[in-house]
Parts: C-alpha cells; structure tokens; sequence
C-alpha cells in the first residue's frame, strides 16, 4: 500500500524541494493516482466496455466539461494580476468558443450525439449520477475556496492528460465501430491545449511555492484533483458495470437517445442477462475446456466453433465449475497471482461477459 | 522425403473431419452438398473403420468431428460412433434433418456424450418446406426433435439454406430457431456446387432479396445479442470477394465419404483430374500430408494471376476450386465469385438473369439418377454482357 501524500513525518520531508524536485513529486502523483489507472479507463480504451456503457462514460463527462470554464472563471475572478488573466482566460475561450458551434463543450456534445443522445437531454444533465455532479462541484468549490496557488496546482492533471488521450483515441477508433474520427475532435484540440496550459500551471507552482508548506500544499492540490477524476469513474462503474447499480433517476440504457439509437441498445439476453459478482457462471453442455495435446495449448470447444485460450482465460475458466461466484474466482486467482481482487473482477467481468454473448457461458 | 527443410513451414494440422457416415437421407433437397453419384449402402465403410479413422483423426490434432451424410442417423451404429468421439475427446457435432429415425436414437446419442445438434429447416411454412425437402409430415417431426434436443439440455444450431424459395421466410427462420430455443442460427445461402449446381436456375435468388435478407440477420444480431448467435454465408454470385473455402484448401478440414475416400472438400470429387485416397488404403495422417488430392491447392504456388500477386491470397486462399472449375473451366483459376476475377461480371449477369426468369421445376436428389448439370456457364456465347 503507498501511504497518503503528502507524508510530513521526517524533518527530510519538511525541506523545500528544488523546482526539479517539485516537478518530480507532482509527476509521481499522477502516476500513482491519475484516473488512466483506473479499471474503467482500461475497459475503455481496450475496447471491453459495451455501447451503453460507452454512453454512460460520455453523459456524465458532460457535465465535467460544461462545468470547466465555470471553474476556470473562478479562478480567474481571483487573479489579480492582468497578465495572468490575459493566459487564464484562453481556458474558457477553449471551452466556450468564440461563437456558437465552436469550442470544447460543443465537441462534447458532439462525442455524446456520436454515440445516440439527444443534444437537449445531455445538456439537461438529468440522467448523471449524483457522484459526478458532487465530484465536479467539489472541484468548483475548491477553486473558489482555496489559496490561488492550490487553484491553479489542482489543474496540473493536464500535464498528464496527453499520454491518456492519445491511449483513449486509438483505442476507441480500434476498438468500437460506432466511434469516428468525427466523433473523438474533442481530443484532438486537447492533445495540443492541454500541454501548454500544464506548462504555464507548473511554472506558476514551481514558482510560487516558495516554503515547503506551500509546496505541500499544491501536491495535496493534484491529489485531490485526482481524486475528483478517479471518483467519477469509481461512480462509473458501480453503476454501470459492476455491480451495475443505478441510482434512482440516473440514466438507464434506451433513454435519452435519438430513435435509431435506442433501437440498438444492448439487449439483456434471457437466461444469460449480463453477470454480475455474484452470479455463478458454468459452462453449459456442448461447451468443452480441453489441452489440445498436439498444439500443445488449451481450447474451448464449442458448437461449430473452438476458441484458442491464452493462459490467463485458461487460469479463469479452470476455476468456473458452477458453483463459484465470479466473486469468488477473483478471489482466488488474486491469491494465486498476489494481485488486486477488484482489478481482477473487473477484467474476468469482461471476459466471462464476452463468452456470454457468445453463447458459450451461462449463469 | 519427408524431411523438413529449412524453407518450408511446418504443415498445419487438419481442426475438422467431415464424416460423411452414409449418404442416405429421407429428404431430397435441390441443393444438396453430396456429390451427384451418391454412395450406395453395400459400399458403406463399416463400424470398425469409422473408429480406426476418429482415433487417427484425434491423433493427428482433429477437435471437431462433425457426422453428416447424408442423415447420420440412418447408420445403425450412430450410437456407437458417437460414443468413440466421446472417447477420444473429439467435439462431436450432429448434422441432422431429425427425421425419420433421429428422434428414436436422440437419448442414446445424448447419453454417450454427443455435444451439439445442428438441425436443417428448409422453410418455416410447412408446406414449402415439404416441398423443398421433398418429404411430407417432415416438419412436425422436427419441431418434435428439436423440442427434445432442448429439454435434454442440448446445444441447437438451427441451419437454413437460403435460397429463392425461402429468401421470403429469414425473419420467420429467425422466430423459429427463438421459439424452438436454438442458441445458433446458421442462415446459409446456398453455395452452388454438386446438386445446387444441377438446380441453380431455380435457386437463384435475385439481389434485392440478397440485401434484404443481410439487412434482416445484422438487425436481428443486434436484437438477440446474448440470446441467439447468427452466422450469415451470404451467396458467392454477388458477392466481392469470395470465401475461404473449407477455411483454405487442406489447411482445416478433412471430409471422409461413406465409401472412405478422403476429399479437402466435400465438393472436390467434381474436379476429375484428382487423385483421392481411401482410408482402407492409408492413415489419415498420410492422407493429409501428401494424397494428391490435398496437395494439389494447398498454399499458394499452384496459383495464377490475378491471385498470385493478390494481398487476399492468404485470406481467402483464391476461393473456392470446385467453383473456378464449374465457372471457368479450371480448378486453378480465380473463383469467379471474386471481383478480381475477369469472368465475375459475367458470373453476377447470370445470376441476375436467371433470378428474373421462372424458376424451373426443382430436379430431387436420388441415388443412382444419372444427373448430369445442364446450366449455362459464363463461358457460353449466349451470356449477354
């Protein structure tokens, strides 16, 4: 387990870092804590989460995006300083446009048309969970409330976003053939803003934390900026992947969406519906786990079709016997290969799920 | 000489074995794969045999064995061969019509271990369906088999051949397989090889209806996700590339006859010129290392321009042999199905011709009829361009 940042406990951890140090341990933050770690990010950007599931993800960033010039206005009513502002306000020039039709939240609203909304019921904001609306709040708060040092430290995740965005882009464009090129401008403009409003905010920090006070105080900045990204996809995924508990009037596939749309949302199939943790998935008759002893490698053979297996489905499917939990697998294969139960739940998830839809696997 | 050499990559081994067990069958369906000259009975393999071969199939890396005909079920010994399969932990997949004596040997089968059931429908109103079968009462007998199928808990593949006379039914063949809980559909255009070759003029389904059917299966893909799984062969005439046939030639698939000869394809008996071997005369794994017959078209050296240079080369290993051969008069040319291929304008004219024509009255298979195909080729005059 890493222990909380910031650590005050040694008198080495009270000294003032030099700007290249404070630069270091703001960057051993984000690669501890930035939201690309997260189980949902992964699923994501490789491509595992399903149509509705990609939808969630886009509605409720809404809600984060719209809210960012808001954000960065706050900021910017605490500037004091003309040339500051002059940099600042190019934030929410980004986001809002210069007219109609133009700016980032417009290319929000664009990713989330791509993939089935009506533009009326996004902007609404109505279906998002209550955990994006208190995360994305936090942070507006945060900003108005803070020292303007903590202020502009808590927008340094950007100098992470680059390496996220490009993963996301790539792997949506692979990955999901209801994603276009069209679909993902939002990103392509971020990859070159954000990089250098992150330039202009570590300069400003390295800067103006001048004590180690200070400069503890800017890191505990990015940690809760962290923290306000990372909530949001932890909210994500209760609701919409595991356990998949919705909120009361949070979105629910087949609303909100533009007729064509609705008609292709997922199905919960009869008799195999979507697994959750604590169903117990078995393989069905005429679906056989077998080691193909002349290629030497484990096959599942199943009707008119075998499924080559690498050693990690192998290791999962070994333990389906029709009477673990899918909790339960997890379980075990984290004490077999020391990992994270919740990371693995999240991957078998997907893949017991994948074999689901296949007809192969049933609960 | 079988030494290997250092350019040579290792030869795959074959993932499935065609076991055609006899080509007797109730039905007399116009497109029926089996070969004109149908095997008779007196020259069947014997119990025996059929075992040594799916043991030498196991050996050689065989996972699926599929036992076909034919109806399987008309062999006496079903039981028995299926119980091998088991065995031997080969999958075993029934290929049935589920008439006739299918429904007396189900339990049986099921106890020894069978697998998976694929059942044929030839249309979702009885009365065309019996006729395309060419069988009366047939389709109650099926309903009957596939109900039990289920309640034994058996995995069902309902399989559709598409063509003119049933292009009107795919929403109705998508009902079905739900309401009989099949968890695969197989909705197959007919390929036109061996009997559907003799009836294509009455087969051929016009390119509105092709399209229509495509566009029917995707939506319902979508409808059933998780609940139906639906495999769609579209046909070959309009299509743009054509398809791997048997997965590539010797690379996948054996298909032993009721007589014991061993063909890359169950078509391939229609190129005269090849040499099979019989299982009586060699094992499985010589047959599949250098019969004749299997390394005629294996790889790519045996092929011509426009494939030679093709990038689909290894995709779609030149289509289909039996088809290049009927189409344009040798089994080593482009399957004219390809767009690349130059007689494939002239093949998707045909089509449209004779799917704008009256059909012709369907000609049933039989055993000992002495069919021989009488269809226009694109390579006759008379095809206008």
């Amino acid at each position: 387990m890493t222990a909380p940042f910031p650590t005050p406990v040694t008198d080495e951890s009270q000294r003032l870092l030099s700007p290249d140090e404070l630069a270091a341990a703001l960057r051993d933050i984000g690669a501890r804590r930035y939201h690309n770690l997260h189980p949902f990010h992964r699923l994501l950007h490789d491509g595992k989460l399903n149509k509705d599931q990609v939808r969630a993800w886009a509605l409720n960033r809404y809600y984060y995006q719209a809210m960012i010039p808001i954000k960065d206005a706050a900021v910017l009513a605490r500037m004091e300083d003309a040339s500051l502002r002059r940099i600042w306000r190019q934030r929410i020039v980004d986001h809002d446009g210069d007219a109609p039709g133009d700016g980032g939240i417009e290319r929000w609203l664009k990713l989330a048309e791509g993939v089935g909304f009506t533009r009326d019921y996004v902007e609404s904001t109505q279906g998002i969970l209550s955990a994006t609306r208190f995360s994305v709040d936090a942070y507006v708060h945060f900003v108005k409330e803070r020292s303007l040092l903590e202020a502009i430290a808590s927008s340094l995740t950007e100098m992470f976003s680059p390496t996220i965005i490009s993963e996301r882009v790539a792997g949506m464009l692979k990955n999901y053939d209801f994603i276009t090129k069209d679909t993902l401008a939002y990103f392509d403009k971020r990859l070159t803003q954000a990089p250098r409003d992150a330039d202009f905010a570590l300069d400003y920090v390295q800067q103006h934390a001048t004590t180690p006070q200070l400069q503890r105080q800017a890191m505990a900045a990015l940690t809760f900026k962290c923290n306000v990204l990372w909530t949001q996809l932890d909210a994500l995924y209760f609701a919409y992947v595991a356990p998949g508990m919705i909120p009361p009037d949070a979105w629910t596939p087949g609303t909100g969406l533009v007729p064509e749309a609705a008609a292709t949302t997922t199905a919960q199939a009869a008799g195999t519906g979507t697994l959750g943790p604590h169903d117990v998935p078995r393989l069905p008759r005429g679906v056989r786990l077998r080691h193909d002893a002349v290629r030497d490698q484990h096959v599942l053979l199943a009707p008119e079709r075998t499924f080559d297996l690498d050693a990690n489905a192998v290791a999962v499917l070994e333990y389906v016997d029709g009477t673990r939990t899918v909790r339960d697998i997890a379980g075990l294969l984290a004490e077999k290969f020391t990992a994270d139960r919740a990371v693995i739940e999240a991957d078998i998830l997907v893949m017991l799920n994948d074999l689901a839809t296949k007809r192969v696997l049933e609960r | 000489m079988n030494a290997i050499t250092p350019n040579a990559p290792a030869l795959p081994a074959p993932v499935g074995l065609l076991a055609e067990l006899t080509h007797r069958c109730p039905l007399r369906c116009p497109y029926c794969s089996n070969p004109l000259e149908l095997d008779r009975r007196s020259g069947e393999l014997d119990t025996a045999t059929w075992q040594r071969v799916l043991t030498e199939a196991a050996a050689l890396g065989v996972l699926h064995v599929h036992l076909s005909g034919g109806e399987p079920t008309a062999r006496n010994d079903i039981v028995e061969i299926t119980q091998t399969c088991a065995k031997l932990g080969l999958y075993s997949n029934l290929i049935t019509s589920g008439v006739g004596g299918a429904l007396a040997k189900l339990d049986a089968l099921y106890d020894v271990g069978l697998d998976h059931v694929q059942l044929s429908v030839q249309g979702v109103d009885a009365a065309n369906a019996e006729k395309i079968g060419g069988l009366k009462n047939a389709q109650p007998q099926k309903f009957a088999f596939a109900e039990r199928v289920t309640q034994l808990g058996l995995p069902l593949t309902l399989n559709s051949v598409i063509h003119r006379g049933n292009i009107h039914e795919v929403e109705g063949f998508i009902d079905l397989a739900v309401k009989l809980g099949a968890k695969r559909l197989e909705v197959a255009h007919t390929q036109y090889y061996g009997w559907a070759y003799v009836n294509r003029a009455a087969l051929m389904p016009n390119k509105a209806d092709v399209d229509r059917s495509i566009r029917i299966v995707e939506a319902a893909r979508e409808r059933l996700k998780g609940q139906l799984v639906i495999d769609l062969v579209v046909p070959d005439y309009y299509a743009k590339y054509p398809k791997a046939c048997a997965g590539g030639w010797g690379r996948k698939l054996m298909n032993v006859t009721p007589a014991g000869k061993v063909l890359p394809c169950h078509a391939a008996e229609t190129i005269k010129q090849l040499e099979f071997w019989y299982v009586t005369d060699h094992s499985l794994g010589d047959i599949w290392a250098n019969s004749p017959a299997f390394t005629a078209y294996r790889g790519t050296d045996w092929m011509q321009e426009p494939c030679r240079s093709c990038d689909r080369r290894e995709k779609d290993w030149g289509g289909c042999r039996c088809q290049a051969l009927a189409l344009a008069g040798d089994a080593a040319a482009t399957d004219p199905a390809c767009s690349l291929s130059p007689l494939h304008a002239k093949v998707r004219d045909l089509a449209t011709e004779e799917a704008a024509e009256t059909p012709p009255d369907y000609t049933y298979r039989t055993i000992g009829s002495n069919v021989q195909p009488n269809v226009r080729s694109p390579l006759n005059e008379e095809v206008s361009l």
